[in-house]
């Protein structure tokens, strides 16, 4: 069990996604995250060995990504392995058999179209364990706000590029966390920072999706 | 930079450049003009301008300390009508021997830039990246053809507005995107939409620009083996871009853009990415840069 873990893992974080594919070029013709999940899934290998595989693979390479030692390309590249995956758990996801440690909800606030990064942190978060739903770009507060009700122990993230909008990301938070009060806020953008963070009542901004991770980690509902 | 034929608007006084931040947030202005000065020398044709969200005033001094010490002349770079407003009031045309300034950009939801023309002409860069959707709020155009149906109806737009403008004084920013993200498949969406435009005889002579280091954002520098990412890249899409019409673009000075042979990695690389789809063109863009 730990060593397809562990195999797994690597797939994630090496992002090789299935055996067809030439990435990385040292495991050209090897099973991917793909093979391996649904051969150990065959053989009775128990659902959460995958999942914390796909957990630890995703760790190792978003702390390599926020020390600048690999770039977009690589996390996107363990994403898709990662999904290769999730596909196979999806069963145990949904019947239940196969629990995540909490919900996150993310988009990119009003006026706003840029969702490579939420994107880069939607991935992240899910690989790091927790059920993501992604409300995509150009949210309104009322978008975010009908998510949260329905799902009313969960975390939230709010994704800004442009500075025009960050009063549109001030204006979210403010409603989300008065009428969501125990709901942690997590911001982010290349134009967000720390001070940002207290001056509007964010609960965290992290620079990088990694950082998200561990706030998440630190702070679950359940 | 010494490709004929190829416009170069100088991208580094921009809020959004950490070291130009710097110099804005500590009003250093005479270090924006040391960076205008070190632009021109590099052979800029304009120096575009970008002081972010501060106010018009601001812009207006920005734009008349720069004009005092270059002659080149500028592109005023915001998405506030109030800022252009301001830069073009005081900027000085026979100070950069008469062409007339850059506005950079306008987009169909910011139409009312249209306005400031009469009094103060400029070339505008007008963006196609994203048209009107049924409600009329901003969509962003996901293929060729919504790119080249926004590019029309926007050069219509500014025909209506601006009495007598010409295609040669209208700039058509297509939208560029960053190549190592490109799994939807954003690059050929563009190179399909720079040829529609380019033989669309409505739209015959007019220029177009893209933001093209914006190509190359999230990419190492180097590779493994310590050669450069970017520059290839970046020179890549310029030997594919220019036969399809591009003739100007905001970039830097510091690179030496060149047109490559066909055997080029980069251009390979760039190549095949046009016939992949989805994860594969991450994997050859992680090929090229491995
Ligand atoms: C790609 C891009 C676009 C694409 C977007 C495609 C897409 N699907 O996202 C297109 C071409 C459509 C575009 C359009 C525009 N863009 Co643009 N764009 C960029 C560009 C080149 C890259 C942004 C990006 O994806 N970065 C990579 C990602 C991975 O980084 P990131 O988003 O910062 O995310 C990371 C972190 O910030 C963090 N993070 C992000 N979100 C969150 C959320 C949470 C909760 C957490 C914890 C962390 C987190 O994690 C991510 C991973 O590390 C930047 C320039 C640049 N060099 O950054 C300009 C830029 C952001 N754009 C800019 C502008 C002005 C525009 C336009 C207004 C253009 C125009 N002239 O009209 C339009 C606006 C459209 C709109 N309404 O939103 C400016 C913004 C200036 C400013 N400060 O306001 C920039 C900086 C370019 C510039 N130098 O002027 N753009």
């Amino acid at each position: 069990m730990q060593e397809i873990t562990e195999r797994i893992a690597t797939c994630v974080e090496l992002g090789k996604i299935s055996k067809t594919t030439p990435f990385p070029p040292h495991m050209k013709g090897q099973d991917g995250a793909d093979e391996i999940a649904a051969e150990a899934l065959k053989n009775g290998v128990h659902p959460d060995a995958l999942l914390a595989g796909c957990m630890q693979g995703m760790e190792r390479i978003g702390k390599q990504y926020s020390e600048n030692l690999v770039f977009v390309p690589n996390l996107l590249m363990s994403a898709a392995a990662m999904n290769a995956v999730m596909k196979h758990l999806k069963p145990y996801l949904e019947s239940g058999a196969l629990k995540r440690k909490g919900t996150f909800i993310i988009g990119t606030v009003a006026g706003d179209l840029h969702d490579l990064g939420k994107n880069l942190v939607a991935m992240t978060i899910k690989g790091g364990g927790f059920e993501v739903i992604d409300l995509g770009v150009d949210c309104s507060t009322e978008k975010f706000l009908n998510a949260i009700a329905q799902h009313p122990d969960c975390s939230v993230g709010l994704s800004a590029l442009l500075t025009t909008t960050l009063i549109n990301m001030e204006k979210s938070v403010q409603a989300i966390k008065k009428a969501h009060p125990s709901v942690k806020v997590l911001i982010g953008g290349a134009p967000v920072t720390d001070n940002y963070c207290r001056q509007i009542g964010a609960d965290f901004y992290s620079a990088n999706p990694q950082g998200a991770v561990e706030f998440l980690n630190k702070n679950k509902n359940i | 930079m010494s490709i004929p034929g190829l416009t170069l608007i100088a991208e580094s006084i921009n809020d959004s450049v950490p070291s130009t931040h710097v110099l804005f947030e500590e009003n250093n202005l005479q270090g924006i003009v040391e960076l205008a000065r070190f632009q021109a020398e590099k052979g800029a044709a304009y120096i575009d301008v970008n002081v972010g969200l501060r106010t018009p005033a601001f812009m207006a001094e920005v734009v008349q300390k720069i004009q005092q010490h270059i002659s080149l002349p500028l592109s005023i770079d915001t998405p506030d009508p109030e800022m252009a407003a301001a830069a073009l009031e005081v900027y000085d045309r026979a100070r950069s021997g008469d062409p007339i300034p850059i506005l950079n950009s306008i987009s169909e939801a910011r139409l009312e830039m249209f306005d400031l023309y009469q009094k103060h002409p400029f070339i505008p860069i007008l963006l196609a990246t994203e048209g009107k959707d049924e409600f009329g709020g901003i969509k962003m155009n996901k293929t060729a053809a919504e790119t080249h149906a926004t590019a029309r109806s926007i050069v219509h737009i500014a025909r209506q507005r601006v009495e007598g403008l010409s295609n040669d004084k209208i700039i058509i920013d297509p939208g560029i995107m960053p190549i190592g993200s490109d799994s939807t498949g954003n690059f050929r969406r563009l190179m399909n939409a720079m040829q529609l435009i380019h033989q669309d005889s409505d739209l015959a002579g007019v220029n177009m620009s893209v933001g093209l280091s914006n190509f190359t954002v999230m990419l190492p520098p180097q590779k493994a083996d310590g050669s450069a990412v970017k520059g290839p890249l970046e020179s890549a899409f310029l030997t594919m871009a220019m036969p399809l019409g591009l003739n100007t673009i905001v970039g830097s000075v510091k690179r030496k853009y060149a047109l490559l042979p066909p055997d080029h990695p980069a251009m390979q690389c760039l190549t095949d990415v046009l016939n992949l789809e989805g994860m594969e063109i991450i994997m050859r863009v992680m090929s090229y840069i491995s």
